[in-house]
């Protein structure tokens, strides 16, 4: 099984999707950290005056312990990134025929999905891991630049940097198992984006409770793991039960996949 | 001598289609063996179904007596070329061996040594998708060859070649046959093939229609069919074949076939009524002619093909249902 992994993860650094998927969700995490520091700047500077770049007063810049987490958390939007990187290291392989190879190296077909499980999940941890270091340098300049304080910044690292990875994880393992379920490229992509960034929300607005239950509440839960944030908490399992939830989505897709792969004829 | 492949009542039914039915053959340790048969006989789903790629329907396809998928490191025993399409093509020539050496416990200095092997050490940093067909193939046969394995599946390998890149293959192929390693190269085309097998094994729509060797084939493609006699003096020859009885067919104003006659028959009897003759053409089946005879009565997707020289009363090929014919 080490071997695979590594074998996949070769797999998964030689080709350009990884490094896109990343490249687009840092620029989007600069957006964020943007949007985060003209709104705070929005509010005083309305008043300030021309040139005013000198209105870096506390109010001004994230200050508070939930501003700071937000600002360091600006990174989490990413998720998305980490389940589209698990679908895409399955149906890729299928989309460009090297599956062919992958069942030559790893006949038993269920050995090859769980080798993509796992590095999945390894690669969504390192794409977290990235938000995170991309957010403490461009967020901490930023930070430092107006006169606020990266140490503050530094020490909330330890409340949300676990859960954070713990969230892309999940993610990256759902992706995979969405994967071993519709190997067509085209297909799993429109049906995942469809699910997280229109029905999901749909059905949450109609159905009452099902916000925990859907995948994203249940990664939200799972997000818990080291911070609290009340107010959304009230309506989410706690954080062992979101992430049991989460793992139960993306192995549950994964084992039924991996029994329709192994009957399915690689013509 | 061992077998390296047995295949035993192999059969393969996609929904309503009988891609293969019932097909039986071996192929021998250290041997070359051609599998052969028109395109759709059911060659790709045979060796698929080799691999574990295919669910077989019923019969048994196994190396030394277990499938591909009980095979314990099966790169290392058995190395495939399927198609050559299945490259990432952002991905290293370099990269995509060592993602199959890794993953298959193959130490790493096997890469260079394959792609040494296949003539692509300039080309290994380069991306798959800038590769032509003939380098894919080559990068192929690299990936097959990286386990060292004793038995190589290769699936229409001179598929897109140019000649020059079929005389590589078929000296490539010969020499990993002296080195011991038993080798099924399927092929539409026997005439791609026929300096390099030693056996041959020929399907159509997926049932047998005959395994033997290459030397057999060639003897009863060696049967003379004919002489052909192009002369300015025709009407003397003709003359002289009326006054003996031997029948023939005219085939130009100065030509005619003599069919079953042999050289050795013809020549003396040129000579004795000094006959002028300015060509002479002795009509022998090739062994295309042979595997197409063989494989005709089966192939209702081969259009009959216009028999130049071929022996007579093979043109009719049964009730072949033609699609529609081209628009």
């Amino acid at each position: 099984m080490i071997a695979i992994v590594r074998s996949e993860w070769l797999k998964l650094r030689t080709t350009a999707v990884p490094w896109v998927l990343a490249g687009i969700a840092l620029l989007i995490n600069g957006l964020f950290i943007l949007v985060i520091f003209l709104t705070h700047n929005g509010g005083a500077g309305r008043g300030g005056q021309g040139g005013g770049g000198f209105a870096s007063s506390g109010d001004t810049i994230p200050h508070t312990t939930q501003q700071l987490r937000n600002l360091l958390g600006s990174g989490f939007q990413g998720y998305l990134f980490a389940l589209l990187l698990g679908v895409l290291c399955i149906t890729a392989e299928f989309r460009h025929k090297t599956v062919t190879t992958t069942f030559l190296i790893t006949p038993v077909r269920p050995v090859m999905v769980a080798g993509k499980l796992i590095t999945a999940a390894i690669g969504g941890a390192v794409l977290a891991i990235i938000m995170l270091v991309s957010t403490l340098v461009g967020g901490g300049l930023a930070l430092v630049g107006r006169g606020g304080s990266f140490s503050a910044l530094l020490h909330q690292v330890p409340a949300v940097a676990p859960g954070m990875i713990l969230v892309f994880i999940l993610f990256a393992i759902l992706g995979v198992g969405i994967g071993s379920l519709l190997t067509n490229q085209v297909a799993a992509i429109v049906v995942t984006l469809g699910w997280f960034v229109i029905l999901e929300g749909i059905l949450v607005s109609l159905v009452n409770g099902a916000a925990k239950w859907v995948p994203t509440g249940a990664a939200e839960a799972a997000a818990n793991l080291t911070r609290n944030r009340g107010d959304f908490s009230l309506f989410l399992f706690n954080w062992w039960q979101g992430t049991l939830l989460m793992l139960a989505y993306g192995l549950v897709f994964a084992l039924v996949g991996s029994i329709i792969l192994t009957r399915r004829d690689i013509t | 001598m061992p077998s390296a492949i047995e295949v035993h009542g192999l059969t393969k039914h996609f929904g309503s289609v009988h891609a293969v039915e019932d097909l039986s053959f071996e192929v021998d340790t250290g041997r070359v063996t051609g599998f052969l048969g028109p395109n759709g006989s059911g060659k790709t789903t045979t060796l698929r179904m080799l691999l574990g790629l295919v669910a077989i329907t019923s019969g048994t396809a196994t190396f030394g007596g277990r499938t591909y998928e009980k095979l314990h490191k099966p790169t290392h025993h058995v190395g495939a070329v399927l198609e050559a399409t299945s490259f990432h093509p952002s991905r290293r020539a370099e990269d995509h061996l060592k993602m199959v050496a890794i993953g298959a416990g193959i130490p790493l200095s096997r890469v260079d040594q394959t792609l040494e092997l296949v003539g692509l050490s300039d080309v290994a940093r380069r991306r798959v998708g800038k590769f032509s067909l003939g380098m894919r193939q080559r990068l192929q046969l690299a990936t097959a060859l990286l386990g060292d394995p004793e038995i190589l599946i290769l699936d229409e390998p001179a598929n897109g070649l140019d000649p020059q890149g079929i005389q590589w293959l078929r000296t490539f192929i010969r020499y990993q046959a002296s080195i011991g390693r038993s080798i099924l190269v399927s092929s539409h085309l026997l005439s791609e093939m026929e300096e390099t097998v030693d056996d041959v094994v020929i399907v159509s729509e997926g049932r047998l229609v005959l395994q033997t060797t290459l030397a057999d084939l060639a003897g009863r493609a060696g049967t003379s069919n004919g002489m052909r006699v192009r002369s300015p003096e025709i009407g003397r020859l003709i003359e002289i074949l009326t006054a003996t009885q031997v029948g023939y067919r005219p085939t130009a104003p100065d030509t005619i076939a003599i069919d079953g006659a042999t050289p050795e028959w013809l020549g003396p009897v040129l000579a004795q009524n000094q006959i002028v003759v300015y060509e002479l053409i002795h009509d022998r089946g090739s062994l295309e002619d042979v595997f197409l005879n063989l494989t005709q009565g089966f192939a209702s997707t081969f259009p009959a093909t216009a028999g130049a020289g071929a022996g007579p009363g093979t043109s009719h090929a049964g009730p072949t249902p033609m699609p529609g014919g081209v628009s």
